[in-house]
């Protein structure tokens, strides 16, 4: 049950949040799967970005190695505050995308 | 006010959209990644996947005698305080010294940037913990499993020993092991893990993931660098 704990409350919570968007708020339920793609996007967004920074950091690790002769850890490249960063990066990145892709060129460079 | 005379870039809201016809294929890979990514994230924190991963990179411990015990680096601060990996190793070894399964204790382990070495922080600690000096054998100038396997090989050959207890953590074990049976020893394991194969906390089982994807690529590297 322990083990199981965090995944009952996160889902507790999103029935939760379900219930108040469409009963409360009248959210709609084709907006929610359309919400859930945004989401996966995001997230598949952030794993390239964090396979490019491990990749990259591995690179530049071992290529420091040989440069300055001396040693430079690769456990450097795999700090676990790079998977939030990679988030960051990611959602960033997809928003652009999508903001550059609505705008359709109108409107460059202007304020919003 | 009559908003059905549009510029053509905005959708009218009430025509069917099908789910593919303005996905991008970009965005279509995107989102198998994202769900894939999704998936194993579950899979990695609430089944037993990683307990499974890691107790199959594991080598079970076998403690007998022989005549040193090498107990291999896990990193220090600056300050001179031990990670908790490096401190549980130097804990092992010093127990299985002072229950007499060898009698020479090597510590190995760098500096971080201008502080005391690890394996300086280490004798220290096992000579608080009744280790004789004369007993204690440091190496400091050792970054990786592997230099660490060539300068403490030559060594202990030096000394005539062949026979150590190798002290790391189960997952490294096994690359351990062949790199220090490489240069001549006859490797017993003895390992000291800080986190349990069998955790079945969430952030357990992420760690264990992390552990063993870490052992994996490093076994690979070493693979292809000829190491191994």
């Amino acid at each position: 049950m322990e083990r199981f704990f965090v995944l009952i409350l996160v889902g507790f919570t999103s029935v939760g949040a379900f219930l108040v968007g469409v009963g409360a708020i009248g959210l709609s339920r084709e907006c929610l799967r359309r919400a859930i793609g945004k989401m996966l996007n995001g997230v598949g967004w952030t794993l390239i970005f964090f396979m490019l920074n491990l990749t990259v950091g591995m690179a530049i690790v071992l290529v420091g190695r040989l440069l300055m002769r001396g040693f430079v850890p690769l456990y450097l490249a795999s700090d676990v505050t790079l998977l939030f960063l990679s988030l960051l990066q990611g959602l960033t990145f997809q928003w652009w995308r999508e903001w550059q892709t609505s705008s359709g060129g109108q409107g460059m460079g202007t304020g919003g | 006010m009559e908003s059905r005379e549009r510029s053509d870039d905005v959708k009218p809201r009430n025509l069917p959209v099908s789910k593919f016809s303005t996905v991008s294929h970009w965005e279509c890979t995107c989102r198998v990644l994202g769900l894939v990514g999704v998936i194993l994230f579950l899979a990695f924190a609430f089944t037993p996947l990683p307990n499974l991963l890691a107790q199959r990179l594991a080598t079970p411990s076998r403690l007998e005698r022989a005549e040193a015990i090498v107990v291999l680096g896990a990193g220090v601060s600056e300050d001179g305080v031990l990670g908790s990996n490096s401190l549980r190793r130097a804990i092992q070894g010093i127990v299985l010294q002072r229950k007499g399964l060898a009698s020479l204790l090597v510590l190995t382990g760098p500096a971080t940037n201008k502080g005391p070495t690890e394996a300086a922080v280490r004798a220290a600690l096992a000579r608080d913990l009744g280790v004789s000096q004369d007993a204690i054998i440091t190496e400091e100038r050792v970054w990786t499993t592997r230099e660490e396997a060539i300068r403490i090989g030559a060594l202990l050959r030096d000394r005539q020993v062949r026979r150590i207890l190798l002290v790391t953590n189960s997952q490294h074990m096994e690359r351990a092991r062949r790199l220090f049976e490489r240069v001549g020893l006859e490797v017993l394991p003895a390992t000291a893990d800080d986190i349990s194969d069998s955790d079945s906390s969430p952030e357990g089982r992420l760690e264990l993931m992390r552990i063993a994807l870490q052992e994996i690529i490093a076994r690979l590297y070493y693979r292809m660098a000829g190491y191994l």
